[in-house]
């Protein structure tokens, strides 16, 4: 019988990860329903105090950028984890990885034939003045036609409980390090768990990561020299940069630490120049050479791009490939994958309306108390509006800024987001969250297991970035197979 | 290994130690006070001038008024800069902050047992040593200091690739550990300058070698020693105890022997070593005792400098490697 989760207050209208509409535990959940039953919420909270500490001593944290300080804070990690079962994980991830597919070849399209413009699929005029779109990139071909290796994708559930793509960040996606240590302290925390359940692992990433940039090297056959470019110490993910240079083995290297000669790129190190095969680049693409893109770069490699373009180092992600990150591209990715793949999408879109477009711009102006407006170009959840919960002062003041930019405004519709069990103040509750699953593209095509569950931790809040009070869970996907 | 991170490497050997040998300084001067008669005056001050700090300027900010410190309120201010004045760069605090800047620039290198055992003495240090202490207390964690510090560098041994990264911390921390050696010796030199000059003075320094885990093993010394020795052969020369400044240099030159720049620091290090032989020693009155040390200690300088050599080069004259 499947175990109850008793005095759960569920929310009407939305789906929960765990608890079923009759209140009762999801399959993959059982494990952790038994587990409450049998120890009491006392011990759930003696667990969170544990899990905190772990964290502090791990020192696994972020970097807040608040009042010119720089403050680091401790990584928040919920003590209920988020289960999905493995078979509904296997068509997600296929999903995924079809939807970067398509990316890819797109932004290749853009900047080489343009195919896709001439055919009237997408329109010349969203892309082509896009700031996004670098021109200096036209021609180029980076190995395989890949431009995005590393996308990480923001899946929300509708209240079915269906999967939906909500962003592609294909700049520089950031998060897969917490998805890895919420792991290494959820193992320490619940070992039972772990032990009973068949949670599948996710330490497989950086080695994958590793695979998926060592074969863009421009010398294969041989050892290739990876580095990832940070902008450095102060950054608000260098947590994230150190640590994945750390667990791929590859060094950490700032703009000065690399020279550009003739033949390609060169590392500075202590014993002489060393050849840098793959750049895994986690500065965003218009800082990255400050001779071809923004002249005001002080985090980039003079003359970086000459070797990239002319393939004697390689990047990752390719400069460029932002174009497709942008959320009035989003709104075409389902015929973007038609076109290109022939086939239809296995993960759907949350509608999408431009502002760009008259009809679609009325349609929304009208609507703003109803719809979620969301700017092109922004990333951390800056400059939303969420029309239900909004001012009418701060309705007024978007309705101004989307007559005087359309192009840099979408709207969705507001969803019921999915809910997971969520500790706050020693009581389960229900919260709000999202998934962000990482997906690799080089030679090969790879999906994270899961990904980085990410909780709006205020009641009723739909926020879930950890610059804004948000949380993150550790995301299960537990075998239902066996 | 990143040109800039031989700098990183080195200071984090440099401030892990420091750490552990500050704690020491202070624990061995408590115990002088403790050994000593009441009446004899304990010039706390000196802590802070051998650490190369102007104790009258950093003392100026506990006076009220013009009234002078007592003895007490001097020992109190004098213990805050050594242990959490935020202003102090000789501080606990201070190197303690400076050791997690340069964790954290460097942790590709940092195997993760050693990260964590690093964050565990900033939570540590940052939990127990933000606030003033009672004498009491003040010895337990200044020894608790320096065990923590020691755990990391256990941890460290037992997993960190040996590389240049590894040269580079253990000279930094044995080129520290030398440093602060000579400073400790200092504090006792000084005390004893006045009122007397005597040729040799006999320092017994018990309290010292305490500090420094050294009270056995000096023992060991002077049961197998021919002739006169004392505190002062055995915390310079004596190349078997691991704090004195013999074995710590024998170390650095052991750890600089596969870097590329390894002939120069080698070159530089001779010079500090010479200065160690024992006839020389023999005859010294304290004021040269105390000219002795300041000559080591302008020696380690060089040699620091030295080490540092490779990443003072600008960018354009890095070589290819063959």
């Amino acid at each position: 019988m499947a175990q109850s989760f008793s005095g759960y207050p569920q929310l009407a209208n939305c789906f929960d990860e765990l608890v079923s509409a009759t209140g009762t535990a999801r399959p993959p959940a059982d494990a952790i329903a038994r587990f409450i039953e049998r120890h009491g919420s006392a011990e759930l909270i003696h667990r969170q105090q544990q899990l905190d500490q772990t964290i502090r001593s791990m020192g696994v944290c972020f970097t807040l950028y608040n009042e010119g300080q720089n403050i680091d804070r401790a990584w928040p990690l919920d003590v209920m984890p988020r289960t999905i079962p493995l078979s509904e994980w296997r068509r997600t991830s296929a999903g995924l990885m079809q939807r970067l597919q398509a990316l890819n070849l797109f932004i290749d399209d853009l900047y080489h034939d343009q195919r896709i413009l001439r055919a009237g699929i997408v329109p010349k005029d969203l892309v082509l003045p896009s700031k996004n779109f670098l021109a200096p990139c036209q021609g180029v071909s980076p190995p395989f036609g890949v431009w995005a290796h590393i996308c990480g994708t923001d899946l929300v559930r509708d209240e079915r409980g269906q999967f939906l793509v909500l962003e592609d960040n294909l700049r520089v996606p950031s998060g897969v390090s917490y998805m890895l240590e919420n792991r290494t302290v959820m193992k320490r925390v619940f070992p039972e768990l772990f032990a009973d359940s068949t949670i599948v692992p996710v330490d497989d990433y950086p080695h994958q990561l590793w695979k998926m940039l060592a074969s863009l090297s421009p010398r294969p056959g041989d050892v290739p020299c990876i580095v990832l470019l940070t902008p450095g110490i102060y950054n608000s993910a260098y947590f994230e940069h150190s640590y994945l240079a750390q667990q791929m083995g590859i060094e950490l290297a700032e703009n000065t630490d690399l020279q550009v000669e003739a033949d390609g790129v060169y590392l500075r190190a202590l014993n002489g120049l060393q050849r840098v095969d793959v750049i895994y680049r986690r500065v965003d693409d218009i800082f990255l050479d400050p001779t071809v893109f923004r002249p005001d770069s002080v985090l980039g490699v003079p003359g970086l791009f000459h070797p990239w373009a002319k393939g004697q180092v390689a990047i990752a992600n390719a400069p460029g490939s932002g174009v497709a990150d942008d959320k009035v591209i989003y709104a075409y990715v389902p015929q973007i994958i038609e076109y290109y793949l022939g086939e239809k999408p296995l993960i759907d879109n949350v509608p999408t309306y431009l502002c760009a477009d008259a009809q679609q711009r009325a349609y929304v102006l009208a609507n703003l108390d109803k719809l979620v407006v969301k700017p092109a170009n922004e990333s951390g959840g800056y400059g939303i509006l969420i029309g239900p919960r909004a001012t009418e002062a701060e309705r007024a003041q978007m309705a101004q800024a989307i007559v005087t930019n359309p192009r840099n405004f979408v709207a969705q519709p507001t969803l019921q987001l999915s809910t997971a069990p969520t500790l706050c103040d020693g009581v389960l509750e229900p919260r709000h969250l999202d998934l962000r699953p990482f997906i690799l593209q080089g030679r090969d095509l790879y999906c994270s297991t899961g990904g980085l569950s990410r909780v709006a931790l205020r009641r009723g809040s739909l926020v879930v970035n950890s610059s804004q009070g948000g949380g993150s869970k550790d995301t299960w996907i537990i075998n239902d197979e066996v | 290994m990143l040109l800039k991170s031989v700098d990183h490497v080195f200071w984090l050997g440099r401030y892990l130690e420091r750490l552990d040998d500050t704690a020491r300084l202070i624990n061995a001067t408590s115990h002088v006070l403790i050994d000593s008669h009441q009446d004899t005056q304990f010039g706390w001050p000196i802590l802070l001038d051998v650490l190369g700090q102007d104790s009258t300027v950093l003392l100026q900010k506990f006076q009220q008024g013009d009234t002078p410190l007592t003895l007490a309120q001097t020992e109190r201010a004098v213990m805050t800069c050594l242990i959490n004045a935020p202003d102090s760069p000789v501080s606990i605090c201070a190197t303690s902050t400076a050791l997690k800047h340069n964790a954290r620039t460097l942790r590709p290198l940092i195997p993760r047992d050693m990260w964590e055992e690093l964050n565990a003495l900033d939570l540590f240090l940052q939990q127990h040593c933000s606030t003033a202490v009672s004498r009491q207390q003040r010895y337990q964690l200044m020894a608790e200091v320096s065990r923590r510090c020691q755990m990391v560098v256990g941890v460290l041994d037992g997993t960190m690739l040996r590389g240049d990264a590894f040269d580079l911390f253990n000279i930094g921390r044995h080129l520290e550990r030398a440093d602060m050696t000579t400073r400790i010796m200092d504090v006792l030199v000084l005390q004893q300058l006045q009122p007397t000059q005597i040729k040799r003075p006999k320092f017994r320094w018990l309290s010292v070698l305490n500090a420094l885990g050294g009270m056995e093993s000096y023992q060991y010394y002077l049961a197998r020693q021919k002739g006169d020795v004392d505190a002062i052969d055995y915390l310079l020369t004596y190349a078997d105890f691991p704090r004195s400044i013999s074995y710590c240099l024998n170390r650095v030159a052991a750890s600089a022997k596969a870097l590329p720049h390894a002939a120069a620091i080698l070159q530089d290090l001779h010079q500090v070593q010479v200065l160690l032989k024992p006839q020389a020693l023999a005859d010294l009155s304290t004021v040269q005792l105390h000219s002795l040390i300041d000559e080591l200690q302008a020696g380690i300088i060089a040699l620091h400098q030295q080490i540092l050599a490779p990443c003072q080069q600008p960018a354009a004259v890095v070589q290819l490697s063959a």
